[in-house]
């Protein structure tokens, strides 16, 4: 839920959003008194189901695991949460009777504005409700946040429990251990809450949880923080791993980090206890006074294993987790085979021993290869040269050889170059051990067909008349196609003359005939030419005069003006160079064919030469 | 580096030329040009399209079965390097050439034979039927005749004269 009034202001704008917004004083009474009603019922539906999304998104204090319950009230205050989460419901219950009163209410309304009155009454009232609870809501804003942040501890699962005083190394140790990443730093109570971080043992999945340090007060005098560290120590069924400094670094003495195990020791009641003596790597037990010594020495008697551990050198890191996980899982073990449920399981269950057959000893079988690997780790000799290690040595020098570890069959070709392309075609295609006799085969075939005379060119020389066939044809088919083209060129949309119309002039004729090889001179006294002479259709036209000069006023003053190109120009050098002039503004026109400056007309613009054709072999980049 | 084969008109695709389509069988289709590519989109059959070496072959245009064709072939097992067997090969593949070039053309030339037969005898038919286009059927007639009239006379002048 969020802010007070933010909360009733999105009520209130859907209420008006969502009911109808229309309504007028001529409307009949019962119309008017719905549509108010309406819109009271909508608001307080509302507000209703938000304040129930609330109330039950809220867990309840007695309904969730002891673990968490404790550690809700160490961080919110059980009371002030329960109060809280009361007064929300409170409101609810009240905000339901106003709508119920108002409703009732509008029953008797008996004009538009006194319905309107109500309503607003009615909204008002509920609005005034929510706003009393703004600091139950804020409150509880609050606790929504920090709860979504704790950790995802699971209570019933296996887990180990760090604890100790601050600055110890309780944090170093959970990073090195699983892949949480908790801040460590030099002051104290750098980690303010629980953090957990997994990790797998003997492929089971384990929890490892992180607590803020201790300091040594009595039970009432802790603050939040020391108090989660408590709440994990009482309610988590967990390894107990106490941390102390053997160092001191943390600031405190041994004696006092002792003190302080004492005091808390009535937590660790049921739960496997591992001392964890850290920091080793600046002081080692043995390098302790007596005292401190003889606290170590007690603890052992005492049945309490104490381990040297360093998470900075992360020596005794991984002794102390196979301890602490194995009396872990055989604690557990113990409990459930206590319990009722086993014996479900236990009589389900049957392990089978294979007897003995044979006195003939099968030790297992270790082959050679693995034994020599282990030996060669142990003692850890570079077995052959690498690539890596001649490239390290040569430096710039080093090229990539990799034929050099080919196996050929004559060791001195491995460098050879070899072609793999002759004139199109990949030589590797060719490559076969019996090639040569292949080859062998086909030259005989060869010869053979050779023989049989298949590859004797068979252009029979044909005889002088086949010769003169050919070039006969071929002065045919020219003709032919001349006469095509010719009768195509006929004019066919003029009017159709007969033959007779156009004169058949006699040199046409007797260049003609010539070409089909008749005799054509010395024809004047031929009949066509005779005719020819006879008739004569056109008359001759007369030849015209060249007319006399124009003699009006006009003509003659246009006679006597200087013309265009002689205007204005002093001297011939001046003509010669205006002429100049005028020529090359010409040029670039004239060579594209242009009519002058203004012709801008493009007379191809889809040339076929580019556009036409087939895709033959070629590019398509120019088209 | 090898010189593929152009799936639709089997022509040589070049390193660093033409596409690879790759079907979702996992078949892959190489192609030397986008005309090839084009077509094969439309799902043109190349056994049936005509300018591609796949339609020559199938409809009996050019030589299939023959042992100097034998010699190209794709093997999958690979044979271990030797000198002297390569340059052997390099040898015997240049020959194996020769003589598939022959082959080739002869086979060409066979087929083409017939045309050429047909082509003399439309020969000789134009210049029957149409000879009239060039040449006038009694061309040079006239001089003959006129050559024959000349020693006729001359004849008859003979005959004249020996008689008399």
């Amino acid at each position: 839920p969020a802010d007070k009034p933010e909360f009733i202001d999105i009520t209130l704008s859907k209420t008006q959003r969502k009911t109808p917004t229309v309504v007028h004083k001529h409307y009949q009474i019962h119309r008017i008194r719905h549509f108010y009603m309406r819109k009271v019922k909508f608001t307080q539906q509302n507000y209703h189901d938000r304040l129930t999304q609330i109330l039950t998104d809220f867990p309840k204090l007695d309904d969730i695991h002891p673990f968490y319950a404790d550690l809700m009230n160490v961080l919110y205050d059980k009371d002030h949460y329960k109060l809280a989460l009361g007064q929300i419901n409170i409101a609810k219950n009240l905000i339901d009777n106003v709508a119920k009163d108002y409703v009732r209410l509008m029953k008797y309304g008996d004009s538009l504005y006194r319905c309107k009155q109500l309503k607003r009454a009615a909204l008002g009232r509920m609005c005034t409700i929510l706003k009393r609870q703004k600091s139950s809501l804020e409150y509880l804003e609050q606790v929504r946040q920090h709860l979504s942040r704790l950790p995802s501890i699971d209570p019933n699962t296996r887990t180990l429990l760090l604890c100790g005083y601050p600055n110890v190394g309780k944090s170093s140790f959970i990073n090195k251990v699983t892949r949480a990443d908790v801040d460590v730093q030099p002051y104290a109570f750098t980690t303010k809450s629980l953090f957990v971080g997994h990790m797998d043992y003997r492929y089971l999945r384990w929890q490892v949880v992180d607590t803020p340090g201790i300091l040594d007060h009595p039970l009432e005098e802790r603050n939040t923080i020391e108090m989660q560290a408590i709440t994990a120590l009482a309610h988590l069924r967990a390894a107990v791993l106490y941390v102390m400094d053997v160092s001191e670094q943390c600031g405190h003495t041994l004696p006092e980090q002792l003190e302080l195990f004492n005091n808390i020791r009535p937590l660790f009641a049921n739960k496997p206890l591992i001392v964890v003596a850290n920091k080793c790597d600046v002081k080692k037990i043995n390098e302790l006074s007596e005292e401190d010594q003889k606290i170590f020495a007690d603890l052992t008697t005492d049945g309490i294993s104490v381990i040297e551990t360093s998470t900075l050198t992360e020596e005794g890191v991984i002794q102390v987790k196979n301890e602490a996980c194995d009396r872990l899982l055989a604690n557990r073990v113990e409990t459930k085979m206590k319990g009722k449920k086993v014996h479900d399981v236990l009589n389900r269950l049957h392990l089978a021993m294979p007897a003995k057959r044979d006195e003939k000893e099968r030790p297992p079988f270790i082959p050679e290869g693995a034994l020599v690997r282990r030996k060669a780790m142990e003692v850890d000799a570079p077995k052959r040269k690498t690539e890596r290690d001649l490239e390290v040595e040569l430096g710039d020098d080093y090229i990539l050889d990799l034929q050099k570890y080919w196996d050929l069959m004559n060791e001195d070709e491995k460098n050879d170059k070899i072609p793999e392309v002759w004139e199109g075609h990949n030589i590797a295609d060719y490559i076969d051990p019996d090639i040569m006799k292949k080859l062998e085969d086909l030259e005989k075939e060869e010869e053979l067909k050779e023989k049989a005379g298949e590859y004797d060119s068979d252009e029979e020389s044909e005889d002088e008349e086949m010769q003169e066939i050919r070039v006969l044809a071929k002065q045919i088919k020219e003709k032919k196609q001349l006469l095509v083209m010719a009768s195509k060129e006929k004019d066919v949309h003029g009017p159709r003359m007969p033959r007779t119309a156009t004169k058949v002039e006699r040199k046409k004729l007797e260049k003609q005939m010539g070409g089909l090889g008749l005799d054509m001179d010395d024809k004047d006294d031929s009949h066509y030419a005779q005719q020819a002479r006879r008739s004569r259709s056109v008359a001759l036209k007369r030849k015209r005069e060249t007319s006399a000069p124009p003699t009006s006023k006009t003509r003659s003053q246009s006679a006597s003006r200087p013309p265009r190109d002689k205007s204005g120009l002093r001297d011939p050098k001046m003509a010669k160079k205006a002429k100049k002039m005028m020529k090359n503004s010409q040029k670039d026109m004239n060579r594209h064919g242009k009519k002058g400056e203004a012709d801008r007309h493009v007379f191809d613009l889809k040339p076929k030469h580019l556009l036409a054709g087939k895709r033959k072999s070629g590019t398509n980049d120019r088209r | 580096m090898r010189i593929e084969k152009c799936y639709f008109c089997s022509g040589p695709v070049y390193p660093g030329h033409g596409q690879m389509f790759v079907r979702n069988d996992c078949k892959t289709f190489r192609f030397c040009r986008s005309k090839c590519i084009k077509n094969f989109k439309k799902k043109r059959n190349p056994r049936k399209t005509r300018w591609t070496k796949a339609f020559r072959k199938a409809s009996g245009k050019e030589l299939t079965v023959d042992n100097s064709l034998e010699f190209e072939k794709r093997r999958n097992i690979p044979v271990k390097y030797n000198r002297d067997l390569w340059e052997k090969t390099v040898e015997a593949m240049k020959r194996v050439e020769e003589i598939k070039q022959k082959r080739q053309a002869r086979f060409i030339m066979n087929r083409l034979k017939k045309g050429k037969q047909l082509e003399k005898e439309e020969a000789i038919v134009e210049v029957k039927k149409n000879i009239h286009l060039i040449k006038a059927p009694h061309a040079g007639k006239a001089k003959k005749l006129e050559d024959k009239m000349v020693q006729k006379l001359q004849e008859d002048v003979d005959m004249g004269d020996e008689d008399v």
